[in-house]
C-alpha cells in the first residue's frame, strides 16, 4: 500500500518559487492500477518521482510498502528503488552501448545476480514482451515500441511491488501506444504488480481501474 | 559489486578508441619521461660507482690527500704499520685516445705484487696471461694490459700500439696483453689500462708520487682505523673508498633533482589530461547514472565504475609508458652521461641499468596519479542526483555557481605558494620551492573558471562586431561549458606556464653567464691542456713553456691558473690557485660585496681566500667567515676575504693566490695561463704563433677571449638540451588535452549544430563560430599560461635556482618565447577545433535531429 500525507513539493527557481504539489492526501492500494492525468506542469511527474523515492518532498509523509521514505538514508533509498520500484520513462532511457538483453539484466546485476543469471531472466522477459528476437540488438536498432516493451521488461525483473509509469506512450505514434497499454493490462492482470501510469492520454485511463486528476498540485475531486 | 557492470565503462573506452587512446598516450607519456629520467640518472650513477667499487676492489680504507698526490715512500711506511694487513699503491690519470681511436681512457698504474688481496684481474694469473706477456708488462715502459672490453670495441690485440694523450703530450703505448675482470665491473665502462706503477709514474711524471694507498686493516673495529689515523703525517686523510661515490651523488644531486622534478611535470600535465577525461565522461553520461541510479546503482558503485576507468587508463597507460620509458631511456643516458661528463666527471654508461623497483615506481607512480586525477570528478559522478534523467543542465549550473569558491580558492593558493617561496629548510633542496611552484600552477587552474566565464561574457561583443553570430555564439558557447572547456583550459595553461617559465629562466641564465664572463674572465688568450675538461686537473703545461711565453715581446702579462678536486664535507669542491696580482691589475672577479681590485691585492697580501657564491650559499659562509679548508698541509684556516659570482657548474670553489696556493699544495704545475698581450688586436697571430710552437709536440688548447665564450655557452646550451625535450612532452601531452575537449564539445554539440544548419545557418558560419570558440579558448591558455609562467620564473630563478646550486640568476625578459607560444598555441587550438567542427558538418542533419 502506499500513503501520501499531505504532501507538497516546491522547487526554486532562483528567486522564483515553484509549488508542484500542495498538500496531497492520497492512499493506492496494493496490485492497483493507478492512471494520472493533468495538464502539462500540474505535478503529476514530480507525484511520480516523489513515489518512486527519486527525490525527496518538500513537506509531508511518503510511506510505500511500510517504508517510511523520508526516514529513509541515501543507501536505503537506492536499495528501495533497486528492490522495489520499477520505472518506464516516456524517453525510454535504455543504455546505447548495450543490447536490449543487458538492458534488461542491468537491474538484476545491482541486485547482486551473477550476469548468467540475469540474462536468463531478461531473456524470460523478453520474451513475455514479445521481444525473443530482439534481445542481441542494440536500442538505435529496433523501433520506438520495441524500445519502450523492453523498459518495461527491465522495469519488472526484479519483479517490483510498484511500477511507475512516466507518459509511456507519449513518444510512440497512436497505435503503438496502444500496444504499449495493453501490455501494462496484460502484465498487471498477470502479475499483480501495483500500477501508476502518469499520462494525459484519455485512451490509457480507460486501462485503469481508477483515475487521478491533478490540477494547480492538487487533486481535483 | 559484479564485475560485469564494468562492462558500461569498457563499452564507452571502446565506442571511442581515439579518444581513449589519446587519454592513455598522455598518461603513457608522463610515465615514460619521468621512467627514462630515473632510469638514465642511476644508470649514469651506478656506472661511475661501478666504477669506483672495480678500482677500490676489496679495499676497505685508502689512504689519500685532498687534490694532491702522495709520497710513495708512505706505502712502504704504511705496509710495515702493525695495524694493516695489507697496502696497495695505485696512481691514476684519464687518458685521452689519439686518432684513430678517440674517447677518455682511465689509466691505472698498480704494483703486481701488492695486488693480489685488492682487485681479481685475471692477468694476476700467469696461466692465463702468459709468461712472456707478464714479462713486457714489467719491463716494457710503454705497455699496458687493455681490458677486454675496450679491446673489442677498439679491435686492438697484443701487440697493436695505442695512440694517447698524456696530459698535454703525444704518446704511444703498447698493449701487451688483455685482462679481465672477474666480475665484470670496470670503471669508464671498460675503457680501461693497466700499466706497472713505475711506468706509470714515468709516463705521468709523477715520479716518486702515488695517487693513493688502497689498505686491509688488520682489525674492523673502528679503534684500528683510528689509531693509523693518528700516525698519519698532516694532509693524509683515511677515507673509506666508498665515500667518493657518494660525493659525486652530493655534486650531481642537484642537476638530478631538477631534472626528476621538470619530468614530473609531464605526468602532471598527463594527470590533468586523466581529470579532464574522466570529466568528460562524467559530463557525458550524466544522463546514464542518473538512470543507473533510479535503476538501484549505489553511489559507491558509480564512484567504482568511474575510478575504474582512471585506473584502466593508469593500468594502460603507464604500462605502455614504460614500454616507451625503457627506449626513451637509452637516448637520455647518452646526453646524461655527456652532460655529467663535461659538468662533473667522466662518465662513460652505455648499458641501460633496469630496476625493476624503479619499473613498478613509474608504474604505481602512473595508476596514483590517475587515481588522484579521477577522483574528483568520478565522487561527482556519485554525488549525481537520480533527477539528473530528467534535468541535463545540472551540473553545468552548479560549476557556474561554484566558479566563485574555485576563484577564492586559487587565490588562496597563490598566497600560501608566495608564503612557501620565501622559506629556506637548512642545506636541503628546494623543497618549499617546488611545493610553490605546484601551488602557483594549481592556483592558475582554480582561477581558471572564472577567467572563461568572464572571456567569454567579455568577448562575446567583440567577437560580434569582428565575425557577426558567429564570434558572438562562439564566445558564449565557451562561457557556457566550464564542465568541460576549463578543464582543458588549465591543462593547456599549466604545461605553456612551465615552458614559458623555463625558457624565461633558462634564456636569463645565459645572459647573466655571458655577463659573466664579459666581466669576470679577463685576458685575451687562454692557453693550456685544461682549459674546457673539468676532470683534467692532472694535466698541466710542459715545464719549458712559461719561460718562453715569458720571454715572448708579444706578451704583457701572465696569469697561472692551477685547480685542484678536494672532498669537503659532502661533496668535492674545487681549489683554484690564481695570480690574483694580474687579475687585480686587467679586471678581478666579479664580487658580490665590495671592490674587486682592492679585494683581491688585500686576500693575497693577508693570505686570505676568496670563494664562491655556490660554495658560500651551500654551506652558509659569509664575508669575513672562516673557512676550515683540507689541503695536503693539514687543514687550514682561512679568512673569506671575498664572495664572488661564479657559473662553472662542475662545483663550489675556493680561490686564492697562486702563492698561498703552493705553500699548502707544494706543486709548481701549472694547468693554464691567460696570456695579456700588448697589443690586443693580435690575437689571432699570436694564437697561430703559440700553435705553430707547441702543435707538433703536445696537445694545447689556444682559445681567445670569444672562443671561451662560445665554448661556455656551447656547454651550457648542452646540459639545458634535456630540459627542452621535457617541456616539449608536457606541451605534447596538453595539446592531446585541447583535442579531445573538442572533440568532445563538438560532438556534444551536433545536434545544435545541425538545428543551426537545418534554420538556415551556413556551414561556413558554423565552422566560423567553432573556430572562434577553440581560439579563444587557446588564446585563455596562453594568457594564463604566460601569466603563471611569469610567476614560475620569478620562482625559479630567484628561489629555487638559488638554493639548489647558489646562483643569483639576473631576470632578462625574453619576448620571443611569448610570441612563439602565442603563436604555436593558436594555431593548434584552431586545428584542434577545425577538425571535429568539418565531421560533425559532414553528418546527415535529418538524421541528428531525428535522434533523441
Amino acid at each position: 500500500m502506499i500513503v501520501l500525507r499531505e504532501v507538497s513539493k516546491t522547487y526554486q527557481r532562483g528567486a522564483v518559487a515553484i509549488h508542484a504539489l500542495r498538500g496531497v492526501n492520497l492512499v493506492i492500494e496494493s496490485g492497483e492500477f493507478l492512471a494520472i492525468t493533468g495538464k502539462s506542469g500540474c505535478g503529476k511527474s514530480t507525484l511520480l518521482h516523489l513515489i518512486g523515492g527519486l527525490e525527496p518532498p518538500s513537506a509531508g509523509q511518503i510511506v510505500v510498502a511500510g517504508r517510511d521514505l523520508s526516514r529513509l538514508s541515501e543507501v536505503e533509498l537506492t536499495l528501495f528503488r533497486r528492490d522495489l520500484v520499477g520505472v518506464v520513462f516516456q524517453t525510454f532511457n535504455l543504455l546505447p552501448l548495450l543490447t536490449l538483453e543487458e538492458n534488461v539484466a542491468l537491474p538484476r546485476v545491482l541486485q547482486g545476480a551473477s550476469f548468467h543469471q540475469a540474462r536468463d531472466e531478461a531473456r524470460q522477459w523478453l520474451a513475455e514482451v514479445g521481444l525473443s528476437d530482439r534481445r542481441q540488438h542494440k536500442p538505435h536498432q529496433v523501433s520506438g515500441g520495441e524500445m519502450q516493451r523492453a523498459a518495461i521488461a527491465r522495469a519488472l525483473i526484479n519483479r517490483p511491488a510498484v511500477i511507475l509509469a512516466d507518459e509511456p506512450t507519449g513518444n510512440l505514434d497512436s497505435g503503438t501506444g496502444a500496444g504499449i497499454l495493453e501490455l501494462f493490462a496484460h502484465l498487471h492482470q498477470h502479475h499483480r504488480h501495483t500500477v501508476i501510469i502518469v499520462t494525459h492520454a484519455p485512451e490509457a485511463a480507460a486501462h485503469a481501474g481508477r483515475v487521478l486528476r491533478l490540477h494547480d498540485g492538487q487533486i481535483q475531486p | 559489486m559484479r564485475a560485469w557492470l564494468f562492462r558500461l565503462s569498457t563499452k564507452h573506452l571502446w565506442e571511442h578508441p581515439g579518444r581513449s587512446l589519446l587519454g592513455l598516450l598522455g598518461i603513457a607519456l608522463g610515465t615514460a619521461v619521468y621512467l627514462s629520467i630515473s632510469l638514465a640518472a642511476v644508470s649514469a650513477l651506478r656506472s661511475f660507482q661501478d666504477g669506483v667499487s672495480a678500482v677500490a676492489g676489496k679495499a676497505e680504507w685508502r689512504l689519500m690527500s685532498p687534490g694532491a698526490p702522495l709520497a710513495d715512500f708512505l706505502f712502504t711506511r704504511v705496509r710495515q704499520a702493525s695495524e694493516v694487513k695489507a697496502a696497495a699503491p695505485v696512481i691514476e690519470s684519464i687518458l685521452d685516445l689519439s686518432d684513430p681511436h678517440q674517447g677518455p681512457v682511465l689509466l691505472l698504474g698498480l704494483d703486481p705484487f701488492s695486488e693480489l688481496p685488492f682487485r681479481s684481474y685475471e692477468f694476476l694469473s700467469a696461466g692465463q696471461v702468459g709468461a712472456r706477456v707478464w714479462e713486457d708488462f714489467l719491463t716494457r715502459p710503454d705497455g699496458v694490459l687493455m681490458s677486454e672490453p675496450l679491446a673489442q670495441r677498439l679491435s686492438v690485440k697484443p701487440g697493436d700500439t695505442l695512440p694517447v694523450m698524456v696530459g698535454s703530450s703525444r704518446r704511444v703505448l703498447t698493449v701487451v696483453g688483455l685482462f679481465r675482470s672477474s666480475h665484470g665491473l670496470y670503471p669508464l665502462d671498460g675503457s680501461v689500462l693497466l700499466m706497472d706503477l713505475a711506468h706509470a709514474q714515468e709516463l705521468l711524471g709523477k715520479l716518486g708520487q702515488i695517487d693513493y694507498i688502497d689498505l686491509l686493516l688488520k682489525s674492523k673495529s673502528p679503534g684500528v682505523a683510528e689509531k693509523l689515523a693518528a700516525q698519519l703525517p698532516p694532509g693524509v686523510d683515511l677515507v673509506q673508498p666508498g665515500s667518493q661515490g657518494l660525493q659525486m651523488e652530493g655534486l650531481v644531486a642537484a642537476y638530478r633533482l631538477n631534472l626528476s622534478v621538470l619530468s614530473g611535470i609531464a605526468l602532471f600535465v598527463g594527470m590533468f589530461l586523466i581529470y579532464q577525461s574522466v570529466t568528460l565522461s562524467v559530463v557525458r553520461r550524466r544522463r546514464e547514472i542518473g538512470l543507473c541510479r533510479t535503476l538501484g546503482m549505489t553511489p559507491g558503485q558509480v564512484l567504482v565504475i568511474f575510478l575504474a576507468e582512471g585506473v584502466v587508463n593508469g593500468l594502460a597507460g603507464g604500462l605502455l609508458g614504460l614500454f616507451l620509458g625503457v627506449f626513451l631511456a637509452k637516448n637520455a643516458l647518452g646526453v646524461m652521461t655527456q652532460t655529467m661528463s663535461s659538468l662533473y666527471t667522466p662518465v662513460a654508461a652505455t648499458d641501460l641499468f633496469i630496476q625493476t623497483p624503479l619499473l613498478v615506481k613509474a608504474w604505481v607512480l602512473a595508476i596514483g596519479a590517475t587515481l588522484v586525477a579521477a577522483w574528483l570528478p568520478a565522487r561527482e559522478a556519485a554525488r549525481t542526483p537520480v533527477r539528473a534523467v530528467w534535468y541535463r543542465e545540472d551540473l553545468e549550473e552548479r560549476l557556474a555557481n561554484k566558479v566563485g569558491q574555485f576563484f577564492w580558492f586559487g587565490l588562496g593558493a597563490l598566497m600560501l605558494a608566495g608564503m612557501l617561496a620565501s622559506v629556506k629548510i637548512g642545506n636541503s633542496p628546494p623543497y618549499p620551492g617546488f611545493a610553490a611552484a605546484f601551488l602557483i600552477l594549481l592556483s592558475f587552474a582554480l582561477l581558471t573558471p572564472a577567467a572563461v566565464k568572464w572571456w567569454g561574457r567579455t568577448l562575446a561583443p567583440w567577437g560580434r562586431r569582428l565575425w557577426g553570430v558567429s564570434g558572438e555564439l562562439g564566445c558564449r558557447y565557451l562561457a557556457g561549458s566550464l564542465s568541460r572547456s576549463a578543464v582543458s583550459i588549465a591543462a593547456l595553461g599549466c604545461a605553456l606556464g612551465m615552458l614559458i617559465a623555463v625558457a624565461v629562466m633558462i634564456g636569463s641564465f645565459r645572459r647573466t653567464v655571458d655577463d659573466w664572463v664579459s666581466r669576470a674572465i679577463s685576458g685575451d688568450i687562454f692557453f693550456g691542456p685544461a682549459v674546457f675538461s673539468t676532470a683534467a686537473y692532472d694535466r698541466f703545461l710542459p715545464s719549458e713553456v712559461i719561460p718562453e711565453l715569458q720571454a715572448d715581446p708579444q706578451i704583457s702579462d701572465i696569469y697561472f691558473y692551477r685547480c685542484v678536486r678536494i672532498p669537503f664535507r659532502d661533496r668535492f669542491i674545487l681549489v683554484i690557485g690564481g695570480s690574483f696580482e694580474v687579475l687585480a691589475r686587467h679586471g678581478s672577479l666579479w664580487f658580490r660585496q665590495g671592490e674587486g681590485q682592492e679585494l683581491m691585492l688585500k686576500a693575497r697580501s693577508r693570505g686570505q681566500v676568496m670563494v664562491s657564491e655556490p660554495l658560500a650559499e651551500i654551506f652558509g659562509y659569509r664575508e669575513g667567515d672562516l673557512l676550515i679548508l683540507p689541503t695536503p698541509s693539514g687543514p687550514q684556516r682561512l679568512t673569506i676575504a671575498g664572495i664572488f659570482y661564479d657559473y662553472r657548474t662542475d662545483g663550489p670553489s675556493v680561490w686564492m693566490d697562486i702563492t698561498l696556493f703552493r705553500q699548502f699544495w707544494q706543486d709548481r704545475h701549472l694547468n693554464a695561463v691567460r696570456l695579456y698581450l700588448k697589443d690586443p688586436s693580435r690575437v689571432k697571430e699570436v694564437q697561430a704563433k703559440l700553435q705553430h710552437r707547441y702543435g707538433q709536440r703536445y696537445h694545447l688548447l689556444t682559445l681567445s677571449h670569444a672562443d671561451l665564450r662560445a665554448g661556455i655557452l656551447k656547454i651550457f646550451d648542452d646540459t639545458f638540451a634535456l630540459t627542452y625535450a621535457l617541456e616539449g612532452v608536457a606541451i605534447v601531452v596538453a595539446v592531446f588535452g585541447i583535442i579531445t575537449t573538442f572533440l568532445v564539445l563538438i560532438m556534444e554539440r551536433e545536434r545544435d549544430l545541425a538545428l543551426l544548419q537545418a534554420i538556415g545557418t551556413s556551414r561556413r558560419r558554423i565552422l566560423g563560430m567553432v573556430l572562434v570558440e577553440s581560439g579563444l579558448a587557446s588564446l585563455l591558455s596562453f594568457v594564463l599560461g604566460a601569466l603563471s609562467g611569469s610567476l614560475l620564473s620569478l620562482l625559479l630563478i630567484f628561489i629555487i635556482n638559488k638554493q639548489a646550486f647558489g646562483w643569483t640568476v639576473r631576470l632578462y625578459f625574453t619576448p620571443g618565447i611569448y610570441w612563439q607560444t602565442l603563436v604555436l598555441v593558436t594555431l593548434l587550438g584552431l586545428a584542434a577545433g577545425a577538425y571535429p567542427a568539418w565531421r560533425a558538418l559532414q553528418s546527415h542533419l535529418a538524421a541528428i535531429l531525428k535522434e533523441e
